[in-house]
């Protein structure tokens, strides 16, 4: 917590966002994106926030900068000069944003002091969470305690929310007959890299154990399902660009996304449902020791998290797949980056 | 105290080459010699000063810090693999939509 | 110099999002409102991670060997807030979906209309009206 640096990373990350909107070229203003990301991780790793900067790593630095890539290679790059007509937007969007922004100036005397241990965030609930979730759950990150155990309704219904919009992706672009479509640009010209190809066919494996590894160790460290989710996704990615969107689609065709993507959900719902059947609440896990052989009711609450993380990375890591290569082709599939 | 000094020459290193990464990222004519400063300052560094963590971590020799070390050794790995490949795959791209490098002009007039 | 480091960084978020909001209200290219949704979303992202920080508190990771069989008691000072965590966690990967979701519907816009500038699909789509109005009209004539 050491306020002048908060201060030199907040100033820069102010200086990317201006800059964002104000390029013209739109790939750069998609990378540009990217160090953005990357500096707000830096932020909350250094406000103690690791599993948030772990996903904002993977997410807001790789895989959202991927896709503003992938969206931009399909259409038009530069930004057009603006026809006089319209003139009066720009007044309106500052007015507005001065006004709101004025307002907030304004409440936010009433905050609390940055970093106060009192302040009411800290004081009502999460007293609890802390001091007692390593005794209900023997997890010792507090984060996936929190997340898959004592707020899982809430993760049940985001991991739905991901895979409804991926569905949305799948439904906007995903209808085009090959006929139809026009053909996709070929940004690789029919050019093969050796030595980018050899290298990410290595890299992949072991980028994919260290997801897995992720997904399993997320209870005693930084990690879990969105996050190994998001990585495994991310090496498909990768295979996609530094070789080509069919040899990705022949390992992960669309059928199978689409189905791992279901099976992600029901498996967590099924947790839930399960612990229903047993004669507990939906998603209590505790019952399921009765199932599990020589575990009590905690330890049981810490497996059937490790369950639900699974679920969460299957359905991430299918629907982050599924929207690159969707994305990527303009939905025929056919040739990507 | 013979581990501080070790700790203390890899991180200063690696912040010079850092240094100079920047001052060639800024000073360099064209895009060729600006990645070429990017793409072999930035790997170094890193490098070094990964390397530098890994030592400081073992003062209290002990099976865990002795874990994080080695996790960090392979992060120094896979950074040394994936690094200049990504500097090779821009500068192959910027070949490939013909950026003309950078000649002196003056030098062949003469 | 107390309220400024208290609540400075408070202001930078406020920053943030209006550039966030100008961006989605000004910015004539339909990416580049994209993007500054995304920044608005990342300005409120980060104001709710900061009210999880407290002061001398580590990451909300509790130490090994600590806590078990109640030999140690934890301490709820000595570690950030981690429900915050779990709510922005969340709401960053269910971010990267609805971008996908604004991106693809902006390539579908790109599709039709082969251009991204809010103003020339308006243009466009004036022009549609206008014939289509001509076609029912004549339509309408043609039935008296």
């Amino acid at each position: 917590m050491i306020w002048s640096f908060d201060l030199l990373i907040l100033l820069f990350m102010v200086i990317c966002a201006f800059f964002v909107i104000q390029v013209k070229d739109l790939l750069g203003a998609a990378i540009v994106f990217g160090v953005y990301s990357f500096l707000m991780c830096l932020l909350w790793t250094e406000m103690g926030a690791v599993d948030v900067a772990f996903t904002e790593a993977a997410v807001g630095a790789g895989v959202s900068t991927v896709l503003f890539i992938a969206a931009v290679h399909r259409s038009s790059r530069q930004v057009k000069p603006r026809k006089r007509w319209r003139r009066p937007n720009k007044a309106v969007g500052l007015i507005a944003a001065g006004l709101l922004g004025g307002v907030l100036f304004y409440a936010s005397v009433d905050f609390p002091d940055w970093a106060d241990p009192s302040s009411p965030a800290s004081t009502h609930l999460s007293p609890y969470f802390i001091t007692e979730a390593l005794a209900d759950t023997s997890v010792p990150n507090l984060v996936t305690a929190v997340l898959a155990d004592y707020r899982s309704f809430d993760t049940l219904f985001e991991t739905a929310v991901i895979f409804v919009a991926g569905m949305a992706v799948f439904m906007i672009l995903g209808q085009k007959t090959k006929e139809s479509a026009q053909v996709g640009i070929d940004l690789t010209g029919g050019y093969e890299d050796t030595i980018i190809r050899v290298v990410s066919r290595a890299l992949v494996p072991f980028m994919q154990i260290f997801a897995l590894y992720v997904v399993g160790h997320g209870h005693h460290s930084p990690g879990g399902g969105f996050q190994g989710g998001v990585l495994l996704g991310a090496t498909f990615v990768l295979l996609a660009i530094s070789f080509d969107l069919k040899m990705v689609l022949g390992r992960m065709s669309e059928k199978k996304n689409l189905l791992l993507a279901n099976t992600g959900v029901l498996l967590y719902s099924g947790i839930g449902v399960l612990s229903l059947l047993l004669g507990a609440n939906f998603l209590d896990y505790s019952i399921l020791h009765t199932l599990l052989p020589s575990t009590g009711p905690v330890v049981a609450r810490s497996h059937a998290i490790l369950g639900v993380e699974i679920g969460v990375a299957i359905t991430v890591m299918a629907i982050i797949i599924l929207i690159y290569t969707n994305l990527s082709s303009g939905g025929t599939n056919e040739k990507g980056l | 105290m013979l581990l501080n000094i070790v700790v203390i020459t890899l991180t200063g290193l690696g912040l010079f080459f850092f240094l100079a990464t920047t001052v060639g990222i800024l000073r360099f004519p064209d895009f060729y010699t600006r990645m070429h400063a990017a793409g072999k300052g930035d790997t170094i560094s890193s490098l070094l000063i990964l390397l530098g963590l890994a030592l400081y971590n073992l003062h209290h020799l002990s099976l865990s810090t002795a874990l994080v070390s080695i996790k960090i050794m392979m992060i120094l790995v896979f950074f040394f693999m994936a690094s200049p490949t990504a500097t090779h795959a821009i500068i192959d791209a910027g070949y490939e939509s013909q950026i003309e490098p950078w000649h002196n002009d003056e030098e062949e007039q003469a | 110099m107390e309220l400024l480091i208290s609540s400075y960084n408070y202001w930078i978020y406020i920053i943030l999002m209006m550039i966030g909001l100008y961006a989605m209200l000004a910015k004539n290219n339909l990416i580049k409102k994209i993007i500054g949704m995304s920044i608005f979303q990342t300005a409120i992202i980060v104001f709710y991670v900061s009210i999880s920080a407290k002061k001398d508190a580590t990451i909300p990771i509790i130490e090994h060997g600590k806590g078990h069989g109640h030999s140690a008691v934890i301490s709820a000072m000595d570690y950030a807030n981690p429900l915050p965590h779990v709510l922005m966690l969340t709401a960053i990967v269910v971010s990267v979906g609805t971008l996908g979701v604004a991106l693809a519907l902006a390539q579908k816009i790109y599709d039709r209309y082969k251009t991204l500038e809010e103003d020339e699909i308006l243009e466009q789509l004036q022009e549609q009206a206008v014939s289509d109005s001509v076609m029912t009209s004549s339509g309408c004539d043609n039935d008296k």
